[in-house]
């Protein structure tokens, strides 16, 4: 069965002579590719927004407590770990990064909400997100914080000027910074500066916990030019006591990111519900397809059975539906990723969580796709094998 | 005396005719089922005769047609269509069969999709002829008058067009035998009448063999032969012109013993 390119497109043909069925069969096929891609799209959301804020940390290393296997273990660990960090040659810098979770009072409703509130020494340059830099002069004031533009909409009007409470305190937001929000950011998050944390979380009572600066949350280690990060992670975690875990901050294997990527996605069930609807939308493909080529087959059955008492084989008419198979999962996937793009644009604004489209993830997606229809082919050929072309007589 | 000659891409053939059919059994079904629907049907068609096939329904025709096409499997008697011994081949190498045998359906059977040249083209694709697939089908749709409606679908070609462009699929590789079923049933009597016309003259003018099974009786005087089928058997075999009486399909059986 060579030289396809010079018979008759009959596959292409076939599919497309009738446009209303053509355009259909294109929705059908694209609305299965949309489904895999929204829940794949939620499920990977939810993993990238895990890691957001590590991903804008400004630091080749991580230095964190042993316990805190994921952000929201709010185990710090001793400052003076920094310090000796910073003896070792090739640290050129090492910041401390405070956090902690608080009540805010939504000024407009007047309701209680978490957030989390991120804090550093505003000389260090911990955070460099645009907004953050703009303000850092504002953020010298007392009782001052800046706020998350894709905080929730629960925390109330997310703008620079707001007049409202955090822990029972006055605080005023002078600006605002774009980040998003995860499972331990509440709903969002807030900036200030270390001299204002130590305001708000220093005595804060009993029952509560207490914040000095003799602890930190996530030490930020910054390596001279030239020094290899991998070998410093190791010389590090020889160096310092076992209190602490040093790792890198981004990449595979021992890192911030990933460990936190693996935590969400092997001690929760996100990965389990969210692949379970995946699933479940690639068998309404194959539904969905297999309808489309077994009505097409059924439509047609006189003329294949016409072709094969000319003379053609089984297998020519089992390439043309398998054909067929893969120019629905080319047309369809086309639709479906382009209102996944806007579905994913609008999801992302509404709930603040980051929904990526990689290249990996589109040549996954399609691979699944073609799968889909493949497999709803090979279904549908078996009509087409059971013509019997001694039928079309009679 | 005129044998057959073969016509353009023919293989080459020891035997004079068509098709030679002895003792030819047929049954549907097995075991307590099995109804047998041909008896002992003896046949042979001679290179360029038009046969017409007639009978009640149910008397087999339809299921003979199907037989000599290739399109069944054969077990018991032999027959022998353009040369080779159908009976006990595999589905596989019965393909192979039809592809030197030309169809023509009471139905166009069409791919709405395809021109009527692509309709066309797709039987000479089978033949690997891809260069010159399309000055083909436009030649042979000339000779059937459709010249003008070479690039038409079949929904924007009336019922008489898409007949002849069936019928030009079928001819568009030469064979030397076809095989039509009720090719007029479909059709007005001007439009059937021109189609078994040109079908005639097509096959003299190629040497082509044509067995039609056909209950329209106008059109009975394009046929050579006509041969009746009553309950699974041969009843009559009249109208022979002087084609056949001067190639005596008797003699030719008993060559063929011998052989």
């Amino acid at each position: 069965m060579l030289s396809w390119w010079k018979r008759t497109p009959l596959a292409w043909l076939n599919l497309t002579h009738d446009r209303r069925k053509f355009a259909t069969s294109m929705a059908g096929v694209g609305f299965a590719v949309l489904l895999m891609f929204l829940f794949t799209g939620f499920q990977n959301a939810l993993y990238d927004s895990q890691v957001q804020l590590i991903n804008r940390l400004n630091a080749d290393i991580i230095i964190i407590n042993r316990l805190k296997n994921n952000m929201f273990v709010p185990a710090a660990f001793a400052r003076r770990r920094l310090y000796q960090a910073q003896a070792l040659a090739g640290v050129q810098a090492a910041y401390p990064l405070y956090m902690s979770d608080v009540r805010w009072r939504n000024p407009v409703t007047r309701k209680t909400r978490p957030v989390r509130v991120l804090a550093f020494n505003l000389a260090d340059p911990v955070l460099p997100l645009p907004g953050v830099t703009a303000h850092l002069e504002a953020l010298k004031f007392p009782n001052t914080a800046l706020i998350d533009t894709r905080a929730r909409a629960e925390v109330g009007p997310r703008e620079a000027g707001i007049q409202s409470e955090l822990a029972d305190r006055a605080i005023e937001i002078v600006g605002t910074f774009r980040l998003g929000t995860d499972f331990a950011a509440g709903n969002g998050n807030l900036i200030m500066s270390d001299q204002n944390f130590l305001r708000y979380f220093a005595n804060r009572g009993p029952e509560e916990d207490e914040r000095s600066f003799s602890t930190v949350d996530i030490g930020l280690v910054q390596v001279q030019p030239g020094v290899d990060v991998d070998e410093m992670v190791q010389a590090l975690s020889a160096f310092l006591p076992n209190d602490v875990k040093v790792m890198r901050r981004l990449g595979p294997g021992n890192s911030f990111e990933a460990q936190e990527r693996d935590y969400w996605r092997e001690s929760t069930n996100i990965a389990f519900v969210f692949s379970l609807l995946t699933v479940m939308s690639f068998f309404v493909g194959i539904i969905l397809v297999y309808q489309i080529l077994y009505t097409d087959v059924a439509d047609h059955w006189k003329e294949y059975a016409t072709l094969k008492a000319m003379g053609y084989s089984n297998r020519f008419l089992l390439t043309v539906v398998m054909q067929e198979a893969l120019i629905l999962s080319v047309v369809g996937f086309i639709p479906g990723i382009l209102v996944s793009r806007l579905l994913y644009t609008a999801a992302s604004n509404a709930i603040g969580l980051v929904f990526l489209m990689t290249p990996a993830r589109i040549t996954h997606m399609y691979l699944a796709a073609f799968a889909m229809c493949l497999i709803s082919g090979a279904i549908a050929v078996r009509k087409v094998q059971s013509t019997d072309p001694a039928e079309v007589f009679s | 005396m005129a044998t057959s000659q073969s016509s353009g891409s023919s293989p080459v053939t020891p035997t004079t005719s068509a098709v030679q059919i002895q003792n030819l059994h047929y049954s549907f079904g097995s075991g307590d089922l099995t109804k047998q629907v041909l008896f002992d049907i003896n046949l042979t068609l001679p290179r360029g005769q038009i046969v017409i096939m007639t009978g009640p329904s149910g008397s087999g025709k339809t299921t003979l047609l199907t037989l000599i096409g290739a399109l069944r499997t054969v077990h018991a008697g032999s027959l022998q269509v353009l040369g080779q011994e159908v009976v006990g081949l595999s589905r596989r190498k019965l393909v192979s069969v039809r592809r030197n045998i030309g169809f023509i359906f009471q139905a166009h059977n069409l791919f709405e999709s395809l021109t009527a040249a692509q309709n066309v083209e797709m039987a000479v694709e089978l033949k690997g002829q891809f260069g010159t697939k399309r000055s083909q089908a436009v030649e042979i749709l000339d000779k059937l008058g459709l010249s003008d409606r070479v690039d038409y679908k079949p929904g924007s070609l009336s019922g008489g067009q898409k007949q002849r462009v069936a019928i030009a699929r079928a001819l568009v590789n030469h064979p030397l035998l076809i095989l039509a079923d009720e090719p007029t049933a479909a059709l007005d009597k001007k439009s059937g009448r021109d189609v078994v016309t040109l079908m005639q003259k097509l096959a003299k003018e190629e040497n082509h063999t044509i067995l039609m099974v056909t209950h329209d009786n106008r059109i009975l005087d394009v046929a050579d032969r006509i041969i009746n089928l009553v309950d699974g058997r041969l009843e009559s075999d009249e109208n022979l012109d002087t084609f056949v009486s001067t190639h005596d399909p008797k003699s030719l059986d008993r060559r063929m013993f011998i052989m």
